[in-house]
């Protein structure tokens, strides 16, 4: 009698459980996926209600997680030019999440998505009529008189301006990240917006709010290369699930762009592009000075090493510019989007964020 | 016979390339739209580009004027005094709410608002992530 062996595993098996092709497999599904936005990412999950409104402009309170939180609340203003899930990307990469883990009770200022009639409205809205008004509402829902005011790249400035007038501002803490001062460090942004060739008032008269696909391309323009290199990341990454995933949860924000209100984009060209207002100290909002010497609350400047956004120049006089006492500038590895929500913000910025306003919110 | 290792290497050395060629990239075309000829173009396509759309706009706005069909503006306008009733409408459930406190019939608020952790965290030596 003839034994005959049968291979544990068949020939073609092997095949398809070779790393390589396993790995085009992969690269395949994946593709599909992406080309057909199947499954797409979910952004902004972390539970929240709206507990004040005005136009677009929402507040929201995110459910705390913890039975104890620090009690000073902490309030993240974000900028008018993006939309805020990019603080709230993906649940395990989430900086609201992050910080409702550690105790925060976190609020949100959204802006909204500017309406066309929401091109006459200038910085004096934001800063002396909604900021005002939604640290009222923080107050009244917390009990506490205090706030800290967290600020992503223009939330900063808003943050700044605010607790630059209102020198009795209930604001405990100021945390800055990526947030322009010294608009001579511009770069590019300064250098297409001269006065000299960019007739600002004829741009704004004619459109109202800046397009969102202006504001898109104006921010492509400062790396151009950078999208086909993504492309070829992309198909190099495809078989990676975490890559992936990542990738299309950033894509999605990039390319999510909102219009900018006419008149802020009037009055930062001219007041803070132009003439650098803000870093000499002359910068004023509704007749009244924004005396930045007089901001004495503990406050933290983070900036992003590698910046092409808000770059280093631009970013760091901010601490030079106050009158606190306790002030720190952390320089950290990171542009200016992937120091705030990278996946290895979880690493880099949040617990230094959490440790720096968790002592200072007791 | 190809061994991974040859892969991998080759592998890090396209990665290594693309990186590098996107920063020279990035940087000729920087150090191109940095000049002033640059500037005036942008300025100048600026200008063309708004010019035509408020040629676009004033057409359209005629158009339809005699067709008697509602245009933007008219949109705009409409939306504008939405806003300000909204506005007016909100100042009134404001005004409302203050005096149905005062009378003690105090408004149902959001469900997170009546959220009342206790107040009393204290930090921690080491964040979650902390390296």
């Amino acid at each position: 009698m003839v034994t005959v062996r049968i291979p544990e595993t068949p020939p073609l098996t092997e095949i398809f459980q070779a790393e390589a092709v396993k790995r085009n497999l992969d690269r395949v599904r994946r593709g599909m996926d992406f080309i057909l936005d199947r499954d797409p990412p979910v952004v902004g999950a972390t539970p929240k209600e709206v507990i004040y409104s005005k136009g677009t402009m929402r507040l929201y309170r995110y459910r705390p997680v913890t039975d104890e939180v620090y009690r000073i609340p902490v309030v993240l203003v974000m900028s008018l030019i993006s939309k805020p899930y990019i603080l709230d990307l993906s649940p395990g990469q989430s900086l609201v999440e992050y910080l409702l883990r550690e105790g925060f009770d976190v609020f949100m200022v959204d802006w909204g998505v500017p309406r066309p009639e929401d091109s006459k409205l200038t910085l004096e809205h934001y800063v002396l009529d909604s900021l005002p008004r939604n640290v009222e509402e923080v107050q009244k829902v917390t009990g506490e008189q205090e706030v800290s005011f967290l600020g992503y790249c223009m939330g900063g400035l808003f943050g700044l301006m605010y607790s630059g007038i209102f020198h009795d501002a209930p604001v405990a803490n100021l945390v800055s990240v990526a947030t322009p001062v010294d608009f001579e460090g511009m770069g590019l942004f300064r250098r297409w917006s001269d006065r000299r060739w960019f007739d600002l008032d004829r741009i704004v008269d004619t459109l109202g709010n800046v397009p969102p696909d202006m504001i898109f391309r104006s921010f492509e323009m400062l790396r151009p290369a950078e999208r086909w290199a993504a492309y070829a990341r992309l198909f190099d990454n495809l078989w990676n699930d975490a890559w992936v995933k990542n990738y299309r949860l950033f894509n999605r924000w990039v390319y999510d762009q909102i219009p900018f209100p006419g008149e802020v984009y009037r009055q930062m060209t001219k007041e803070l592009m132009w003439e650098n207002k803000l870093m000499k100290g002359q910068f004023t909002l509704g007749g009244r000075p924004v005396d930045l010497t007089a901001i004495t609350c503990p406050a933290l400047n983070i900036m992003a090493q590698h910046d092409h956004i808000a770059p280093f120049a631009a970013t760091q006089p901010l601490t030079t510019l106050l009158g606190s006492q306790d002030k720190e500038d952390v320089v950290l590895k990171g542009g200016h989007v992937s120091l705030i929500a990278g996946r290895n913000a979880l690493f880099r910025l949040w617990p230094q964020l959490s440790q720096w306003l968790g002592a200072r919110s007791v | 016979m190809p061994n991974n290792n040859d892969r991998a290497d080759v592998g890090q050395l396209w990665r290594d390339w693309l990186t590098d060629t996107e920063r020279q990239w990035n940087t000729f075309f920087n150090d191109v739209m940095g000049t002033d000829s640059f500037g005036r173009f942008l300025g100048g396509y600026m200008d063309i580009y708004s010019t035509f759309q408020r040629l676009v706009a004033q057409n359209m706005e005629r158009s339809l004027s005699t067709l008697n069909v509602p245009s933007r503006s008219d949109v705009l306008e409409l939306s504008e005094r939405l806003s300000s009733l909204e506005e007016r409408l909100s100042s009134i459930e404001s005004s409302i709410n203050t005096l149905a406190a005062a009378v003690g019939h105090p408004s149902r608020p959001a469900a997170v608002t009546q959220l009342r952790p206790r107040r009393t965290r204290q930090p921690r030596s080491q964040p979650a992530g902390a390296k």
